[in-house]
């Protein structure tokens, strides 16, 4: 289990992380979002030791993270990086044997990988022989080479078409299967809302909303409603106290409400206006989430 | 897939040596190297062989022709002259002058004595001319002698008395001399060495972080050591290549009579080696350290420049040495540590730096070793991660986060 308190870090005048925490267990999959320049990217390579904290704690597995345990983690950066001039699993072999694997551990393990994510007939060739969506399978190779029990990855969809994408979403629900932690970043908020289980919004360096995804939904949830009228008028709606904000679309009207809003004062007014088809609080979709937390 | 097998016990040692092993294992693969490492033992080839084919062809050879029966004592001087030199004269008695210069016309003979006059195709000069009028002078001496009632054999002592001794002062020291020579190729390999090794390290800095595979090896291992993996690795290589240009330079050189190996010579090869590794130790340092601070390869040129004015200065003051190892320029070069490795080699060979000399410039030289990794060390931690533009020495060292 991975956990972050109060983590920070500053760049001269910008602060890159403030009192940043958020934690993965084992068997769970978090997705880490926010704009760019939000502090995902920091808040990784201070978990690898690639930056230090100024201030906060990295804990892995209840004691404080250090070489050993980091060398337990597979990483991918946001720069995807291997030696273009090694063959695949030579250099498979190396990554794994630098995590603190036998040789012969590490070559049957970069042998299951590299037939696993397909790569296997390009086994014997030099890195930049390879197209870069298999370049991409052998850094995801490197990364899990040495079976570990949590997994960073930086970016990990980017660049990868639709296959590619449905490969590692497998490989990554295999490996929080076998209970490894993991935690990713990604601007594909409909890919972290289908995949993971808990996510972490980064704003300017600081967290703005943090837990799972049910929950955070539900949290959410109830600020809007979708009210379907017979006539689809929305006049009906102008004006009614709590209400923001009135949108029509093909399906109804959707109704922002205040936090004080009374739904259903919102109902009765609705049923006065015609016949109510249908009344639904609606949960927000993880990228409208997203909207609402950050500031603009 | 493979349950956690990794033992939190890689050791600092065993990290390093992983290092080595990927830089050799790669390197020695690398078509380029084996094709360098072909072309320049070609070049040592060409340079031990060559001496032996081109310089020294034996001893020379006189043809000299005689004419008629009275030249008999003449034919049997002129193989005994005593030149000094290694010269051999081979004597044919000729019929009548114009076989004489028919012979030497056609270039049978390099020249004919008929009485009192010599034959030559040209002219008579240098050790022809010294060798026959010698021999002529021999021979007219003996036969006055004999004339005025002197036996034959006292005659013979009169015109040639035993040569005189020489008493050399300081006489030279042909195995030192010998030595010095070979010590001097060595030296110029081992600049070669040091620059293209060196280089080695700072591109190979610069290549991990170009492609960005830095951050994944430093998420393992610290800087520290893949900063001395680095090194040794492409240390070693250099080192094995030297070696290997050494054993066939001088097997080659032996081979085909270049030169006679002089004693001590194993003894020569290992201080050649041995200011090698000191050498490069240094120069490997601050090639990384030119590596750490450019972030791409086309960066490396000038970040690396102040390192090739350091090692060719260095070159001048072997050049120096080379040809005066006494002199002060010599003296003065062998104290500054970075070029010690070059010139205090010459100068040890030379038999010209005292016992204390030398071990006050090994202190110096891996006394500043020690400060310069360590220097490299920090500046390679702070600029190995930055992989976008240009970084300051400064910003480097403080920005070291861990070595």
């Amino acid at each position: 289990m991975l956990e972050l308190s109060d983590v920070s870090r500053r760049y001269g005048d910008v602060i890159a992380l403030d009192g940043v925490s958020f934690s993965v267990e084992q068997g769970q999959m978090r997705g880490l979002v926010g704009r760019n320049g939000a502090g995902k990217t920091t808040a990784m390579r201070i978990v690898l030791g690639l930056a230090e904290p100024d201030g906060g704690e990295v804990r892995l597995d209840g004691s404080p993270i250090d070489d050993a345990a980091r060398r337990r983690i597979g990483y991918m950066p946001e720069e995807r990086g291997l030696y273009p001039k090694m063959r695949v699993t030579d250099q498979l072999v190396f990554f794994g044997q630098l995590s603190g694997m036998s040789m012969a551990d590490s070559r049957s393990a970069a042998g299951q990988w590299v037939e696993r994510l397909g790569v296997a007939d390009r086994a014997g060739d030099r890195l930049e022989e390879l197209s870069l969506g298999n370049q991409q399978r052998v850094q995801l190779a490197a990364a899990l080479v040495h079976g570990p029990s949590l997994l960073v990855l930086d970016e990990p969809f980017s660049g990868l078409d639709p296959v590619g994408v449905d490969v590692l979403s497998d490989v990554l629900r295999g490996e929080v299967d076998r209970g490894a932690a993991v935690v990713f970043s990604s601007h594909q908020l409909e890919l972290i809302e289908h995949l993971c289980d808990a996510v972490t919004v980064l704003d300017k360096g600081k967290v703005v909303a943090d837990g799972g995804i049910k929950e955070l939904r539900t949290r959410h949830g109830g600020r809007r409603l979708r009210v379907q009228l017979e006539g689809k008028s929305t006049a009906w709606a102008e004006g009614l106290p709590g209400v923001t904000g009135v949108h029509a679309d093909g399906d109804g009207t959707v109704l922002d409400l205040a936090s004080d809003a009374d739904t259903q004062a919102v109902l009765d007014a609705a049923r006065a206006a015609g016949r109510v088809e249908s009344f639904t609080p609606l949960t927000p979709t993880l990228a409208e989430l997203f909207r609402e937390v950050i500031q603009p | 897939m493979t349950e956690t097998s990794a033992e939190p016990g890689l050791t600092p040692r065993r990290a390093v040596m992983l290092i080595i092993r990927r830089e050799l294992s790669e390197r020695t693969r690398q078509k380029s190297f084996l094709i360098s490492t072909g072309v320049t033992l070609l070049i040592v080839l060409a340079i031990a062989v060559l001496p032996g084919l081109l310089g020294d062809d034996g001893p020379k050879t006189y043809d000299i022709g005689v004419v008629g029966a009275g030249g008999a004592p003449l034919a049997e001087a002129l193989p005994r002259v005593d030149l000094g030199s290694d010269v051999r004269v081979t004597t044919r008695t000729l019929a009548d002058r114009a076989e004489a210069e028919r012979l030497v016309e056609d270039g049978t003979l390099d020249a004919a004595v008929d009485g009192d006059a010599v034959v030559v195709d040209e002219e008579l000069g240098g050790e022809l001319e010294a060798l026959v009028q010698l021999a002529n002078r021999d021979v007219r001496a003996q036969q006055a002698l004999v004339a005025a009632g002197v036996s034959g054999d006292q005659a013979r002592a009169i015109t040639d008395p035993p040569p005189l001794r020489t008493v050399a002062l300081d006489p030279p020291d042909r195995e030192r001399d010998d030595r010095r020579t070979l010590v001097t190729f060595g030296v110029f390999f081992v600049f070669g060495q040091i620059f293209g090794y060196g280089f080695a390290v700072a591109s190979s800095v610069v290549e991990e972080k170009a492609s960005r595979v830095v951050e994944l090896l430093l998420a393992k291992i610290r800087p520290r050591e893949l900063l001395t993996g680095k090194i040794i690795g492409v240390g070693a290589l250099g080192f094995g290549q030297l070696v290997l240009f050494m054993a066939v330079g001088l097997a080659a050189a032996t081979a085909s009579g270049s030169i006679d190996l002089p004693p001590g010579t194993a003894g020569a090869a290992v201080l050649v080696l041995g200011w090698f590794l000191l050498g490069f130790i240094l120069y490997s340092a601050l090639f990384a350290m030119a590596g750490a601070v450019a972030s791409r390869v086309e960066e490396l040129q000038n970040t690396s420049s102040p390192i090739t004015f350091l090692i060719m200065a260095g070159y001048i003051g072997t050049v120096a040495a080379a040809g005066d190892p006494g002199g002060a320029v010599a003296r003065v070069t062998s104290f500054f540590p970075f070029w010690a490795p070059l010139v205090m080699p010459i100068r040890m060979a030379a038999g010209e730096a005292t016992a204390g000399e030398v071990v006050i410039v090994t202190a110096l030289v891996l006394v500043t070793a020690v400060v310069v990794v360590r220097l490299a060390a920090r500046i390679y931690a702070g600029g190995a991660l930055r992989t976008r533009g240009r970084i300051k020495l400064r910003e480097a060292m403080s920005d070291s986060a861990r070595t």
